[in-house]
């Protein structure tokens, strides 16, 4: 389906500046925590690895500006849990710790020094779920770690890489920026890509709607990449979805990913990430971010440090909190609607959006009188009509038996549904309620 | 940092804006020349079963939402559709009260009595209309000729019998009717079943809007078309061709304003499509040989009872892994 964007954004990038405090949550994907390395009035320096964890389905978190710790506590974060977090109060130096050698010549290393390099960085795939750069590149099947270490991973075959610079939500324009602004890194990391998951086709998917000038299409096409253009339908950019349309073949849901057809999907945004923590021996700690919104005429795509409190961005917008009635993390569709100013940004952090008072949209309880507007815009073609009835009934096994694990939570039924329901709310409450019977069994 | 308090809500954060009174609404202004055709052609007695059909549906849709302590909704304009809706299938002689009557079975006995929208199985529109030709077929009888402009409203009612009986008893009749006349709606019928213009109209100016989509009007008048091309060609002395059926009786109306009604027709896309042929082949089977003239609206009460079935032919969810046998 198609949404209508807020339109006027030039893609030019801004720096922001080195923010007064940082809040670095010690779980910033799936799969794990971080012990914090860290004590409590400790000086760190930029780029030092503050919490880590022994397990390989982890990233590492590193300090990202420089200064004093001031505390370690369960704090909350974007997807409105507590984590426990370091806080930095900065000291404006912005003093590095000692890294390695810039790396001009990283392609020609093996790629399990490479891979051990990104999972030093910290770097993390955004995707459902999150989960560490290295774990989506090469998995091996069971996660041990003397593969790891011997350098000879167990992968799934994959024969083909898509770089997609479809932005995974309207409104958000951190990939279609990524392009604009990096065309030369992004082609470099994905030769490092290549590098490690031994592809040997790579696409770049675009979507219909936005286009890509010419120089840069023309500069991939020397180097070798397809191109593809995606359907400028919301949401074309999520995997599922986006492999779908490209080569036919559906994943396997609800376990599997897109390597069980044989490819990879990687945004812009990782592979320019990725570039850094190779060549530049740098770990992870900084984002591109949309901010847009209430008060801010345009919307404006910012470098970020990696734990900068959303309220510091948005008093250097000169944003006004009063008529905000609505901070989302995320974008309009699958973001997540913040309570606190206080919530830094993380890892997977894409977009700042804030809406207006009169903008925020409120859902109903009113019971679901079957139009069938949801059946029409589903890309997963479920019935989210009836699964949000079981889920709201609490019949679980109706909507398990329905394929509710299929639902990508994309959130066109709700967008589309005239009762107002919240569909997304239904299904999440349905598979959560479903899975936590299964561990209880 | 701040004290002020935010919305939190699941995502996602926006709307299409498109909610029940925007269907509503759109539903109504399709209508609109429908029932101003309508009252052009049968003057004060439509204005009049249209107006009490209206009033008395919100009427007892407030009432009823009062008596069973629910919010009362009729501004999201769903009584209102279903009012005028029902009007428009009555003809205009019908006595006010017989009207009124049929509108409050609408709203009781149609919507309300299940629990509001979106939970009666049943089309109420169509309920209210089979209850009251069943219970006063004499007084839903009284169609009345069509007179154009002021005439209608200044010369006493004529009352004419329905092309569908006339061409039922004899089918020579078929030449008092021109296909023209019975496309803009000069014959006798239901307030807003006699121009087909006027109804294709509103139907494209919904499908246009995305209120409902092509597939169950198409399959319904395609099914009709296809049955009625079947049995003239087999015996042309005994059943009238595809322009005739169509252009007469509510099949039009109900093709656009019945079987694409929200929450008692099927969703998926199978579903609407079978829904509508459904529809269209009761009606010939009625028309050709049952117990009344004009079935139409019994096939929709029928297909709603079948609804839920069509809708289990569903489409292969994404990402299905076939289970191994």
């Amino acid at each position: 389906m198609y949404i209508p964007e807020w339109q006027g954004t030039d893609y030019k990038i801004e720096t922001f500046p080195l923010p007064k405090k940082v809040i670095l949550p010690m779980e910033q994907h799936h799969g794990g925590m971080c012990e914090p390395v860290v004590s409590k009035g400790e000086k760190v320096k930029t780029g030092q690895i503050i919490g880590k964890s022994d397990r390989f389905s982890v990233a590492p978190v590193h300090a990202s500006i420089s200064g004093t710790v001031t505390d370690i506590l369960p704090w909350p974060e974007p997807r409105g849990r507590k984590v426990l977090s370091v806080v930095i109060e900065s000291d404006d130096k912005d003093e590095w710790i000692e890294t390695a050698q810039p790396d001009p010549d990283f392609l020609s290393r093996k790629p399990s020094q490479l891979l051990s390099d990104l999972r030093n960085s910290g770097i993390i795939e955004i995707g459902t779920p999150a989960q560490p750069l290295h774990l989506k590149l090469a998995p091996p099947e069971r996660p041990k770690m003397y593969l790891f270490l011997v350098g000879i991973p167990v992968l799934k075959k994959v024969h083909t890489l898509i770089v997609s610079a479809i932005d995974p939500e309207p409104g958000v324009y951190v990939r279609r920026a990524a392009l604009h602004n990096f065309p030369e890194e992004i082609l470099l990391g994905i030769q490092a890509v290549r590098r490690i998951s031994g592809v040997n086709r790579v696409v770049l998917a675009i979507s219909e709607n936005d286009p890509v000038s010419p120089e840069v299409l023309k500069r991939f096409d020397e180097a070798g990449v397809e191109l593809f253009v995606a359907s400028g339908k919301y949401p074309s950019a999520l995997e599922p979805i986006l492999v779908k349309q490209f080569m036919g073949k559906e994943i396997p849901l609800p376990e599997g990913n897109c390597r069980d057809v044989g490819v990879l999907v990687q945004d812009v945004v990782t592979v320019y990430n990725l570039l850094a923590a190779l060549r530049e021996k740098k770990p992870h700690i900084e984002r591109l971010l949309t901010v847009s919104g209430n008060g801010i005429s345009r919307p404006r795509l910012f470098i970020v440090r990696i734990g900068t409190p959303v309220g510091e961005i948005i008093s250097y917008l000169g944003g006004s909190v009063s008529g905000t009635g609505k901070v989302i993390m995320g974008g309009p569709l699958m973001g997540y609607a913040q309570y606190s100013l206080n919530v830094p940004v993380t890892k997977e952090t894409y977009a700042l959006l804030l809406q207006a008072e009169r903008e925020v949209h409120v859902f109903s309880p009113d019971p679901c009188f079957n139009c069938g507007a949801c059946v029409g815009v589903c890309p997963t073609n479920l019935l989210p009509n009836e699964l949000s009835k079981y889920c709201e009934f609490g019949r679980f096994a109706d909507a398990e038996r329905n394929y509710v694990f299929h639902c990508i939570e994309c959130g066109l039924c709700a967008y589309v549904c005239p009762a107002k329901r919240p569909m997304v709310h239904l299904m999440r409450y349905g598979k959560s309620e479903i899975t936590a019977r299964k561990v209880s069994a | 940092m701040s004290a002020q308090k935010f919305h939190v809500s699941m995502s996602p954060h926006l709307h299409t804006g498109v909610a029940v009174s925007t269907i509503s609404r759109n539903i109504l202004v399709a209508l609109a020349p429908t029932a101003l055709v309508g009252i052009y052609y049968f003057g004060w007695s439509a204005v009049k079963v249209l107006l009490v059909c209206m009033v008395v549906a919100v009427a007892c849709e407030a009432g009823m939402q009062r008596i069973m302590g629910k919010k009362i909704t009729i501004h999201d304009g769903h009584a209102l559709t279903i009012g005028l809706l029902l009007g428009l299938m009555l003809p205009s002689g019908l006595p006010w009260w017989a009207a009124a009557v049929g509108a409050l079975i609408a709203i009781v006995l149609g919507k309300q009595i299940y629990g509001g929208l979106g939970n009666n199985p049943f089309n109420p529109a169509a309920v209210g209309w089979i209850v009251l030709s069943v219970s006063y077929p004499g007084y839903m009888n009284l169609y009345q000729a069509p007179r154009a402009g002021l005439m209608s409203f200044t010369t006493s009612p004529e009352l004419a019998d329905l092309p569908l009986k006339l061409v039922r008893e004899d089918l020579s009749e078929l030449l008092s009717f021109p296909t023209w006349e019975l496309f803009i709606g000069l014959k006798a019928g239901g307030i807003g079943e006699v121009s087909i213009a006027a109804l294709l109209l509103g139907g494209l100016y919904l499908i246009l809007k995305r209120v409902i989509t092509w597939h169950a009007p198409v399959a319904c008048l395609g099914a009709a078309w296809i049955f009625c091309i079947v049995f003239s060609q087999i015996d042309p002395e005994i059943y009238a061709g595809p322009s005739f059926h169509l252009l007469s009786g509510g099949l039009v109306l109900a093709s656009f304003f019945l079987a694409t009604d929200k929450g008692t027709m099927p969703v998926t896309v199978p579903g609407m499509m079978l829904a509508g042929a459904l529809v269209a082949l009761i009606t010939m089977l009625i028309r050709y040989w049952g117990g009344y003239v004009d079935g139409v609206y019994f096939a929709v009460l029928l297909t709603n009872a079948v609804g839920p079935l069509l809708d289990r032919i569903r489409p292969a969810v994404y990402g299905r892994v076939k289970e191994v046998a």
